[in-house]
């Protein structure tokens, strides 16, 4: 019973969780942790710890090969492969290489979410530029990626997976490639879409920011859960 | 929820990307396409000359040219008796030599060298049986009458017709179906190289959560579009065809040829048979490469 609630409020939820890559390598073991609507959750660890791992099965880009994983309430393990879309959807993702078509523009690049999602083109600028706005990218709307900075690459992906409004945004090591001044920008976004509500589980290494941050902090090791701890601290 | 503007924008963006290879596609689709279409045309034809000689067969009894009117009368009394005859027409010597002269009109020293005397006069006969022996049997019992130089029966170079004609569809077909699977594995193809082009944006679609069918209609469509140019090009092919055949056989003097050729609608059938191949083989080609190469 306790756990059902807890399921219901949990935006995430993980139970006895294990990945083992080509049936040899064990790159996640036994996690279970609930993630509520509405957190921003630091994931930690060293590399090869298992954070992108973790965040590919939330993501269902890979599948766990034991336990369970719910999002929404919904347990996505027996999810079939046709679904799969429509969890990404709410499941928001931006990654440390960023992503983006080189062949298109800032604007084009986040439009392309909406369009390949079935948004009609009316639709799609509406809700393009109040985002790029928010990510501070307005002046640089018909810039291609090869003409913008490693920060600036980032938010155009942020905006990207935002722009659907996803209640779920994974982000791995998003600042992996960033130097911290850059870095910090990159968080004051990420707050601002968590204090919209959206949840957030953000894997990284970078022990300055988390310990800055004074969020909650879970950390991994050779694929073993070993700290979850609110306003945590990190030091790798 | 469902955009065809994106879907046609996208359509557009990989045929124009891939323009080579998509216009080889479509040649390969227009020249197997014609050939298949072509073997029906010949197929049908073949098939509409059968039954218009089986329904209209004749036999000629062609008498000696010094033959006697006494002759001539025996021979006409024997027609009007035999039940297995239906009709008759006498060509005297003028009529043949009318004929004969049309018929040989380009080579005027043959047409100088022959009179009216030398051709010999013939009962043209429509036997009233239609099979190939009863006619024989018919045909062989003038034979013998006083007069009678020789009873000739198209049988032999009917039979000898369709043999050849039926051979010659038989090896366009098989050649067609040989350039068809070429063109199949060239749509595939054409389909897996622009997947491949795309990799990156089709890795995006599926990262920001596009649904299956999004990602595979463009391509679906590139190979649709390319199978129905394909058909479509090669239906001004079958009508100059058959024109061409038909212009042909013009110069045949027996008429037999003629059957062989199909009128317009006939061939407008098989023209959008083929467009409707030409479309299904596009669709079926980038079924499989999309199933195979996108991992959707
Ligand atoms: N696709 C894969 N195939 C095989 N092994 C993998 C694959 N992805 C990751 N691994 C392994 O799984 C472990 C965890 O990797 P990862 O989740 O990328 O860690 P992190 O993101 O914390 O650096 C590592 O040992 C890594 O080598
Ligand atoms: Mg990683």
């Amino acid at each position: 019973m306790a756990c059902l609630v807890r399921r219901l409020v949990s935006m995430i939820e993980l139970d006895g969780v294990t990945k083992i890559y080509k049936g040899e390598v064990l790159a996640l073991y036994n996690i279970s942790c609930a993630i509520a609507k509405g957190d921003f959750v630091f994931l930690v660890g060293p590399s090869g710890s298992g954070k992108s791992t973790l965040l590919k099965l939330l993501h269902r880009q890979e599948k766990a090969d034991h336990g369970s994983i719910w999002i929404a309430g919904r347990e996505i393990g027996s999810l079939p492969k046709a679904r799969v879309p429509r969890l990404r959807r709410i499941v928001g993702c931006i990654f440390q290489d960023y992503k983006l078509l080189p062949n298109k523009t800032v604007v084009e690049n986040v439009a392309f979410a909406l369009e390949v999602t079935g948004s009609p083109r009316s639709a799609v600028a509406e809700k393009v530029h109040p985002l790029l706005e928010l990510v501070g990218l307005s002046r640089k709307l018909h810039s291609y990626p090869n003409e913008l900075s490693g920060g600036e690459q980032q938010r155009v992906s942020i905006a990207r997976a935002f722009v659907n409004r996803p209640p779920i945004l994974l982000a791995d090591e998003p600042t992996g490639n960033l130097d911290p001044d850059t870095s910090l920008g990159i968080m004051r976004i990420l707050d601002e879409i968590n204090r919209r509500g959206t949840t957030i589980l953000m894997a990284t290494h970078d022990s300055g920011l988390v310990n800055h941050a004074r969020r909650r902090v879970i950390r991994l090791d050779k694929g073993r859960l070993v700290q979850d701890q609110a306003q945590g601290q990190y030091h790798a | 929820m469902f955009s065809f503007g994106f879907i046609f924008r996208e359509t557009r963006n990989n045929l124009r990307w891939n323009i080579t290879l998509v216009l080889a596609t479509v040649v390969a689709v227009w020249v197997s396409l014609t050939l298949f279409g072509a073997s029906l045309i010949i197929r049908e034809g073949v098939q509409q000359a059968t039954q218009r000689w089986q329904g209209g067969i004749e036999f000629i009894v062609f008498m000696n040219p010094d033959a006697t009117e006494d002759q001539l009368v025996a021979v006409e009394a024997g027609l009007s008796e035999n039940p297995e005859v239906e009709s008759w027409d006498f060509f005297d010597k003028n009529q043949s030599y009318n004929e004969f002269v049309t018929a040989f009109s380009n080579q005027p020293e043959l047409v100088d060298s022959v009179t009216p005397e030398d051709l010999p006069p013939s009962f043209r006969v429509r036997p009233t049986v239609t099979n190939s022996e009863a006619i024989e049997a018919v045909a062989n019992s003038f034979n013998a009458r006083p007069g009678v130089r020789l009873v000739s029966l198209p049988l032999d170079a009917i039979r000898v017709l369709q043999e050849n004609t039926r051979q010659i569809s038989v090896f366009v077909l098989v050649l067609s179906v040989v350039v068809l699977i070429a063109a199949l594995m060239l749509i595939a193809n054409t389909i897996r190289t622009a997947i491949f082009a795309r990799r990156q944006d089709i890795e995006v679609m599926k990262l920001v959560g596009a649904s299956n069918w999004y990602i595979r209609l463009p391509f679906m469509m590139e190979g649709v579009i390319q199978g129905l140019l394909g058909g479509l090009l090669a239906v001004p092919m079958l009508f100059l065809m058959n024109d061409l055949l038909a212009g042909f056989v013009e110069e045949d003097f027996l008429a037999l040829l003629r059957s062989l050729v199909l009128d317009g609608g006939a061939v407008g059938g098989i023209a959008m048979m083929v467009t409707g191949i030409g479309a299904a083989m596009g669709a079926m080609a980038s079924l499989f490469a999309t199933g195979r190469f996108l991992d959707v």
